[in-house]
């Protein structure tokens, strides 16, 4: 984390410049200019990209997704997905390259961790790299500051509408189909995945005919392990359960660090759906069948990759 | 073959004026008669100003007399104007839609009725879907005074469509607009010296361009549809961008203590923000264009940064906060 103390002396040197610019008596725009000029060729090219987007001169897409967002909290997320969790990615070949398609995979937790180590483990594994939109549990979009950092990395409310019209996009989509019941799993049930539902990203991928790409991803059950839960305070929040861990919330927002397991995450080979035809999203028993036959691939490698890695967080 | 005749109401405001106008001007309407109790600014040739109320009665008598066959409802107020009553609101909103179908039951020539109606109805929710489409109207309850009226509008036109299968009835659900000329909800928050937001919330909304609101409402005349289409400028904004793109400095409330801000701002002379305009400063909407062009074949001009981008740029009164990116570094 050598690049944090860079960045503060960089901004003290700045600001600096910019205080005796402004003593001097120089227009505000005038000695910020003045003062830029003074930095490290690297350093201004930052505090142009800064001010450019101060000034609103950057793009979001229709969805809220900003690429510049995205490349700007990559160190973080480069961070957890190397130092943190130590995410091992497997079989990233089996994501089409281009073209829609529905990545499903078991979840565990509020926030979306998994979806944006799957998103790393993609954009740094893949031969032709893209980002993959997600779908996030309601709750989160009512959350100030989360919601937005949520949304800018490509996050959207969980609501077929919203699936359905990202795939026809052309877009890559990851599912948790497990919905809230993955996510209030307790401790002790961790990587045994939860019903899937009706089935419901199914009829999505059946009516837009997208590939389903099941995906184990194992590590993220161990972050926040639950022991149990107070539910009046979740009525209370509005939340959908209040967990309670070993650190959650005793240690007030620190007990909201995930802890470092270590993960894998094991992309599977994609099952197709173009050839049923949009109709087929009506057949109950054609989607019910594909369900579990998603479910039941992820519940095995799931299981196959805890006895792959070995300890949990060594 | 006899040109269309038709009568426009809400022809004082300045949409319903530019509309009058250009339907003048098209040689395929041979009337055209406009419905206010205030004049347009500017006089219009050709065109018959008829001076009522559309909550008097007295329109019940007047419609079927114009013999028109097209009726563009455009008298659909979206806030408060000055001196006027959110009691006042709601009565032109609701009495005046309900007086002109009645009206429009008792004129058997009419075949097509255009509304100006509000995606307001579907409100802003953090939960909904990204983009509305036409048929998700009743997922969330409507929490607005505002809101319920644009409901009780929608319901009238609905039993009205049902009772008439033979008149082709089309409900415009707009974006708020945004334009130079225009005075609106969007371009009153943009134009205040500082300009409040949710803290830690950054919607996107979507808005429609005036130019593209007026031709909107002229390519829907001109090729009626059935049934309701949102007209929106394709895409969205973020609210945090296009603040900036407006060189304003916003102002970070908390939620649970905005309302009050907004009160407060209200009594020294800043912009009101309406309890709808307010949600959709929290939680934003946009809306599903498809049918507006595909079915009406109307594509906008402005997708919705452009038209923000076009209003920074024409209207009057420049930035707050200086444009340093352009300061040459």
């Amino acid at each position: 984390m050598a690049g944090a103390g860079d960045a503060i002396a960089v901004a003290s040197l700045f600001l600096r410049g910019l205080r005796g610019g402004l003593d001097a008596g120089l227009e505000l725009p005038e000695a910020v200019a003045r003062s830029a000029a003074e930095l490290p060729r690297g350093a201004r090219e930052r505090v142009r990209a800064a001010l450019r987007r101060l000034d609103g001169d950057y793009q979001e897409d229709e969805w809220g997704f900003d690429t510049e967002f995205v490349e700007a909290v990559e160190p973080f997320f480069g961070f957890l997905y190397d130092r943190w969790w130590r995410v091992k990615a497997i079989g990233v070949e089996n994501v089409p390259a281009h073209g829609r398609a529905l990545l499903a995979a078991n979840h565990a937790g509020i926030m979306p961790w998994d979806a944006t180590m799957m998103s790393i483990g993609l954009m740094r594994e893949h031969p032709l790299p893209r980002q993959p939109r997600f779908l996030v549990l309601n709750w989160a979009f009512d959350l100030p500051y989360v919601s937005v950092a949520i949304r800018r990395m490509g996050g959207v409310v969980a609501s077929p509408h919203n699936a359905v019209r990202l795939l026809e996009q052309g877009q890559l989509v990851a599912v948790f189909p497990e919905g809230v019941k993955g996510t209030g799993k307790p401790y002790a049930e961790r990587y045994r995945l939860q019903r899937f539902g009706r089935g419901g990203f199914v009829e999505i991928a059946l009516r837009t005919g997208a590939p389903i790409v099941p995906v184990a991803v194992v590590g993220s059950e161990e972050i926040y392990p639950k022991l149990g839960e107070a539910p009046l305070l979740a009525r209370a929040m509005g939340a959908p359960f209040f967990p309670l861990t070993p650190t959650f919330p005793w240690l007030g927002p620190l007990g909201a660090v995930p802890l470092p397991s270590k993960w894998r995450i094991e992309f599977c080979d994609p099952i197709e759906t173009a050839s049923f035809g949009a109709a087929a999203a009506e057949d109950r028993t054609l989607v019910l069948e594909l369900s579990e036959r998603v479910r039941e691939t992820i519940q095995r490698k799931v299981l196959e990759n805890v006895v792959k890695r070995g300890s949990a967080f060594l | 073959m006899p040109g269309r005749r038709v009568l426009i109401t809400g022809v004082g405001s300045l949409l319903g004026s530019a509309l009058a106008r250009r339907l003048e001007a098209d040689r395929s309407f041979e009337y055209v008669a406009g419905l206010d109790t205030r004049r347009p600014s500017r006089p219009m040739d050709g065109v018959d100003f008829i001076e009522a109320d559309i909550r008097d009665p007295v329109v019940a008598t007047l419609l079927p007399q114009a013999q028109v066959d097209t009726v563009v409802h455009n008298q659909i107020v979206r806030r408060p104007g000055p001196g006027m009553s959110s009691r006042s609101m709601h009565d032109i909103n609701v009495i005046g839609s309900l007086q002109l179908l009645t009206a429009c039951e008792r004129s058997p020539s009419i075949d097509s009725i255009v509304i100006r109606g509000s995606a307001g109805i579907y409100g802003s929710e953090p939960h909904a879907p990204q983009f509305f489409g036409e048929e998700m109207t009743r997922l969330y309850p409507l929490r607005s005074r505002f809101q319920r009226d644009v409901g009780e509008i929608e319901n009238y036109f609905e039993t009205y469509a049902r009772r008439h299968p033979d008149t082709v009835c089309t409900m415009l659900r707009y974006q708020p607009a945004i334009g130079p000329a225009l005075d609106t909800q969007v371009t009153r928050y943009l134009s205040a010296p500082l300009v409040p937001t949710y803290l830690g919330f950054d919607p996107r909304v979507q808005l429609v361009h005036e130019d593209d609101a007026l031709d909107a409402l002229v390519a829907t005349v001109r090729r009626p549809v059935r049934g309701a289409v949102n007209v929106a400028g394709p895409g969205t904004i973020g609210l945090t961008r296009m603040i900036r793109i407006a060189g304003r400095p916003s102002v970070p409330v908390a939620g649970p203590l905005f309302a009050s801000v907004a009160g407060a701002m209200r009594r020294v002379g800043l912009p009101e923000l309406s309890e709808d305009f307010r949600r959709l400063l929290r939680y934003g909407r946009a809306v599903d264009t498809t049918r507006l062009i595909e079915e009406v074949g109307f594509t906008p001009r402005y997708e919705t940064p452009a038209a923000v981008q076009d209003y920074v740029a024409r209207r009057p009164g420049g930035r707050v906060l200086p444009s340093l990116s352009r300061a040459g570094i």
